[in-house]
């Protein structure tokens, strides 16, 4: 859609009443006092001779961040910067002040741009009255949450306002937020008023206005600032679910489809002492399909005793041979706290990638006693470990990211009236 | 973020259908013939009936 650029507003030119400086009505007829850039003194934009309303002999002047007069465009509209606020409120000793120009489009009418902490918020009237229910307000079908609750004074003023703005006069305000939006109450002894802000990234403003530099650096996270982690977050659960059901569902292919084939399965005895147990040979076993592991299953009569046993696996063909040890103990009790046991009289190990062939397996067992021992080998088993330790590694960035996303609204929350617990804050991620 | 962790997620499921198929294992399949030392010396010796905790149990 193309855009027809605003003709630039009517200006009426004027002598300062208080200090004789050049001042310039931006919109006339709709301003009701203009202040002067140099004196500071408050005119009444609506008197014939622009009478002061105001002398602050300069406590009330400011500078404005984005310069008077100065033009720009934001969300398709062709603003001018005719006013400025800034306003402050106490909380617990600590002041915070913020900034509001005011923008004018004579079609559009105004808008206040408002600066808090390197934070923007382009705030019109509200369209109605927004439903209050304890903590939130309901607007235009979205729900806001209370933010805040403060009493904010004007601190200076320069330029135009649509309102009788004087130094040191008070309002309460509310705000409520659903970012990038934020609904605005304000109360004076006169009126009550609304307004909807919605969210601006200050490299977003700088360019609008096409002004020098930098905008003022991000501190920590503004009440409506959009989170970066809430639009992935559903996608993150969602591929987080895809990722988990992927290594269940390979797991239990290589379950359905591994040849989990026993091999072997003899009883020895062993008795120290004993040559003919203290080394014994299994029968030719074959070794079938591809490279995969062999799972050994030692289980005995142990009681009170160990045994170590030591394992040689012996390709018959190649002659090459793979030896292991492993030790199985077994020891139980009862004592003043209980019963208690320690080992197993059984042991389990996996050996990694044995390529097919024709096998033999040799065992020396060593210990302090007799013991009857069984030796099974299987085939080609699914180690259940590797799953559970890849649903482990998936599930890692879902919840660092979730991590993050909470500590976003934390942050968001710590300067509200309802923080949120659980850590203090960091300056080290506050632009993010 | 997203793409980051769909890369990583691809690494990990191709890493479990790589272990699973050649049944590697970056485990030492040996077990050191010392160990549990303490069981054998001093079987139950960690139970709090010994004051409590791990302690030095004896050599073998």
């Amino acid at each position: 859609m193309a855009l027809t650029p605003s003709p630039p507003p009517a200006v009426t030119s004027l002598a300062c009443p208080g200090c004789g400086a050049a001042l310039q009505i931006r919109a006339p007829g709709r301003s009701l006092v203009v202040a002067c850039v140099a004196c500071g003194a408050l005119l009444d934009a609506q008197h014939p001779d622009y009478r002061i309303i105001e002398r602050y002999e300069g406590k009330g002047a400011v500078t404005p961040i984005i310069p008077l007069g100065t033009r720009g465009t934001l969300e398709g509209e062709t603003w001018d910067v005719i006013g400025y606020v800034a306003r402050r409120t106490k909380v617990a000793e600590a002041t915070y002040t913020w900034f509001e120009h005011l923008l004018y489009n004579p079609t559009a009418g105004f808008r206040w741009l408002v600066e808090y902490g390197g934070h923007w918020t382009l705030t019109k009237s509200a369209a109605g009255v927004p439903k209050l229910a304890g903590q939130e307000a309901e607007y235009l079908g979205d729900r806001y949450r209370h933010f805040q609750t403060a009493k904010a004074e004007v601190a200076g003023v320069v330029g135009e306002l649509p309102w009788q703005a004087k130094v040191g006069d008070t309002a309460v305000v509310e705000d409520y937020v659903h970012p990038p939006l934020m609904l605005s109450c304000e109360r004076t002894k006169e009126e009550t008023t609304w307004s909807i802000a919605e969210y601006v990234d200050g490299d977003t403003v700088w360019k609008a206005f096409a002004l020098p530099g930098a905008p003022p650096e991000r501190v920590g996270v503004g009440a409506a600032q959009p989170s970066p982690y809430e639009p992935h977050s559903k996608t993150m659960l969602l591929l987080l679910g895809a990722f988990l059901g992927a290594a269940l569902l390979v797991h239990l292919l290589f379950v359905m489809f591994a040849q989990q084939r026993l091999v072997l399965d003899a009883v020895w005895e062993y008795h120290p002492g004993s040559p003919a147990t203290a080394s014994v040979e299994s029968a030719p076993f074959t070794l079938s399909g591809r490279a995969s592991n062999l799972v050994v299953e030692i289980s005995s009569t142990l009681a009170q005793s160990w045994t170590y046993f030591t394992l040689t696996l012996v390709d018959e063909e190649t002659g090459a041979a793979r030896t292991f040890g492993r030790e199985v103990s077994y020891y139980f009790g009862r004592d003043s706290d209980g019963s208690w046991s320690e080992g197993a009289p059984w042991d389990r190990a996996w050996l990694p990638s044995v390529p097919a062939g024709r096998y033999v397996l040799m065992i020396e067992p060593e210990g302090p006693g007799p013991v009857s021992y069984r030796v099974r080998l299987t085939r080609d088993v699914p180690r259940p470990l590797w799953v559970w330790l890849a649903v482990g590694l998936l599930l890692v960035p879902p919840l660092l990211f979730w991590w993050r996303q909470w500590r976003f609204e934390q942050r968001r929350w710590e300067d509200s009236d309802h923080p949120r617990s659980g850590g203090s804050s960091s300056s080290g991620d506050d632009d993010e | 973020m997203i793409r980051a962790y769909s890369v990583f997620a691809a690494l990990v499921l191709t890493t479990l259908f790589w272990i699973h198929f050649t049944g590697w294992s970056p485990s030492h399949v040996t077990e050191d013939k010392g160990v549990p030392r303490s069981v054998r010396d001093n079987p139950g010796s960690y139970r709090s009936s010994y004051g409590g905790g791990r302690s030095y149990t004896g050599a073998k």
